[in-house]
């Protein structure tokens, strides 16, 4: 239990599985790609007609053209920004939000745990991606509304490992003496309870991220995200759709690619779980 | 067992209070006014005050949400804008081929994930072990937009195995037409699952095969068949709790499912509601499913308190 009170020493002489390694770099590479792959192509909004539905390879185009014309490669990393805004900002919103409401549930006595704790259990009765779709729909599409949505809908999980979290530290010796000392209930909560809830947030988030990416995608994929000239993974698939018969790698290729992103972020969680030796929720 | 059921029935009370607010509120939060949306661009003031008394827009938001529930409770819940006809019968009537579609990804989740589980603790340095530990890690992450889009090119449209989407063939009636063709859109909606049950049943099962009761069941004579029967036993309760959550997961996934395979069920037509911003019909959907979802884990509750008598008393 030491190693709970000191989480640094502990971690630090660990060394880094493979898994973190590998998967961390591809995940830099999916953030990079949200930074600067707009800069990296021109307008991937209008297209030549000539070139409509060119298949991988042909004149150029590495995964081929569209319906209209447009270098499918090129949407896809244009795609990459608001696909990634739409995963990564509600999981670090939720985060922080979750993770207050969490902790501070965990400290509170037993009337406050009890009102926090049966709120959320209201947001678990929802099956998760219809309550984002239900509040995306009345909100109107966007990629905005997209992360409001998401964000609402993921604060309860996080809500949840941040409560366990802190109600395992609650009786420990270290807790103890810091009341002891006479440290306030907000201090308790940043110097004590912060840093050894962080690491299975940490952990859970990353793997939250995956999920994100697959809902985000399937928002936008219902035609909830950003307005259609502009690309986005999951909308391309849906707007591709229609050539499954004739062209089935057009729809295929954003497909893959939210695949990976999501496999990518789930494997990673799955890494730093062991390297920062979190238990399994259940 | 009465006592337990009323009990956790009593429980539920609370939730679905917070449900109908929260679908109530999703009405509260489209943004503009929707009085001068219906009243048309050139209504006069005095016509949008009329319309606002007549629909009760006028009053505070507690009575609005109290005539809301009123009539939720009665089974009005609210008109279709695109269909022109009440939401409720729309909604059922879609609602029972979504059942059908989750019951069959339950029972395919169930089977795959307690397969790939099995395996993966009971050879855990092997190399099936190791490959079935890697399925559930990928399936968990698994897009059912992106397999269903991989399942319907490589084993529908390429392979002519299975039908690419509807529920019945032209001339098909029967059972097996319709597991025939739910065979896909199925597979698809039960992969998470399937992933998230391995995972579990695996840990748990590593869990008790190495605990004393096990090892003494060993030396008594207990053949590896029995030694593992009374294992599994011991880990039916928390998959029983997990397989409950995992229907709410089904129940959200049908929708991408349900539009790619076109299957005529909630999540299509949840789909084709948004594209027509038919907000009644999705919050009646959304409603629907969550009263299910909370239906179906009081049942898997009650299920837990059946196998085991601690739940009962606790």
């Amino acid at each position: 239990m030491t190693a709970l009170a000191m989480p640094g020493l502990v971690t630090r002489r660990r060394s880094i599985p493979w898994t973190v390694w590998v998967f961390g770099t591809l995940a830099a590479l999916f953030v990079l790609l949200a930074a600067f792959g707009p800069l990296l192509v021109g307008n991937v909004d209008s297209g030549d007609l000539q070139q409509r539905l060119l298949s991988p390879g042909q004149r150029g185009h590495l995964l081929g053209t569209d319906g209209q014309g447009r270098d499918v490669l090129e949407r896809l990393i244009a795609g990459a920004r608001p696909s990634m805004i739409a995963g990564l900002v509600p999981v670090l919103v939720a985060g922080a939000v979750g993770g207050a409401i969490g902790i501070t549930a965990g400290l509170s006595g037993r009337r406050g745990h009890a009102l926090v704790m049966r709120t959320l259990d209201v947001f678990y009765a929802f099956p998760a991606v219809l309550l984002a779709i239900a509040i995306a729909a009345a909100l109107g599409s966007g990629t905005l509304n997209t992360v409001i949505s998401l964000s609402v809908v993921l604060v309860a999980p996080i809500a949840r490992i941040a409560e366990t979290e802190t109600m395992r530290l609650r009786d420990m010796d270290f807790m103890e003496s810091a009341r002891a000392s006479g440290a306030g209930r907000l201090s308790i909560a940043y110097r004590q309870v912060w840093p050894n809830v962080r690491p299975a947030l940490i952990v859970y988030c990353t793997a939250l991220v995956g999920l994100a990416l697959v809902f985000a995608g399937g928002l936008s994929f219902l035609g909830l995200g950003v307005a259609p000239p502009h690309p986005e993974w999951g909308q391309m698939i849906n707007e591709q759709r229609q050539y499954m018969f004739t062209n089935p790698e057009l729809a295929l290729a954003p497909a893959v690619v939210i695949f990976v992103a999501s496999l990518t972020f789930n494997l990673l969680g799955d890494g730093l779980r062991d390297l920062l030796d979190v238990r399994r929720p259940r | 067992m009465t006592r337990f059921l009323l009990r956790r029935l009593l429980f539920v009370v609370p939730v679905l209070f917070g449900v109908s607010v929260i679908v109530f509120g999703t009405v509260k939060i489209i943004p503009g006014d929707p009085v001068a949306l219906l009243a048309g661009p050139g209504a006069s003031e005095s016509a949008k005050d009329a319309l606002r008394s007549r629909l009760g827009l006028d009053r505070a938001l507690p009575i609005q949400y109290w005539h809301w529930l009123t009539s939720a409770l009665r089974g009005d819940l609210g008109t279709s804008i695109a269909h022109q006809q009440p939401t409720r019968p729309l909604v059922l009537d879609a609602f029972d081929n979504t059942l059908i579609l989750t019951l069959y990804a339950t029972v395919l989740a169930l089977v795959l994930g307690l397969t790939l589980g099995a395996v993966a603790a009971l050879r855990p340095r092997g190399i099936a072990g190791r490959i079935c530990s890697g399925i559930t890690s990928i399936a968990v992450s698994a897009p059912q937009y992106s397999i269903a889009l991989i399942f319907i090119i490589y084993l529908a449209l390429r392979t002519g195995w299975f039908p690419v989407s509807g529920m019945h063939g032209v001339n098909g009636s029967g059972l097996g037409d319709l597991l025939w063709h739910g065979f896909l859109p199925a597979l698809t909606a039960a992969l998470v699952p399937a992933g998230v049950i391995g995972r579990i049943f695996r840990a748990a099962l590593l869990d008790v095969l190495g605990m004393d009761f096990v090892e003494a069941l060993r030396s008594r004579g207990f053949s590896d068949r029995r030694v593992l029967l009374h294992a599994v036993h011991n880990t039916l309760p928390s998959l029983l709790t997990m397989a409950g959550l995992q229907v709410g997961y089904l129940l959200g996934g049908v929708v991408f499912v349900e539009t790619i395979f076109n299957w005529p069920g909630l999540g299509l037509l949840l789909f084709q509601s948004i594209s027509s911003r038919d907000l009644p019909v999705i919050q009646a959907g959304v409603l629907i499913s969550a009263l299910a979802f909370v239906l179906i884990n009081v049942l898997v509750d009650s299920a837990h308190a059946l196998i085991d008598s601690r739940v009962r008393t606790a």
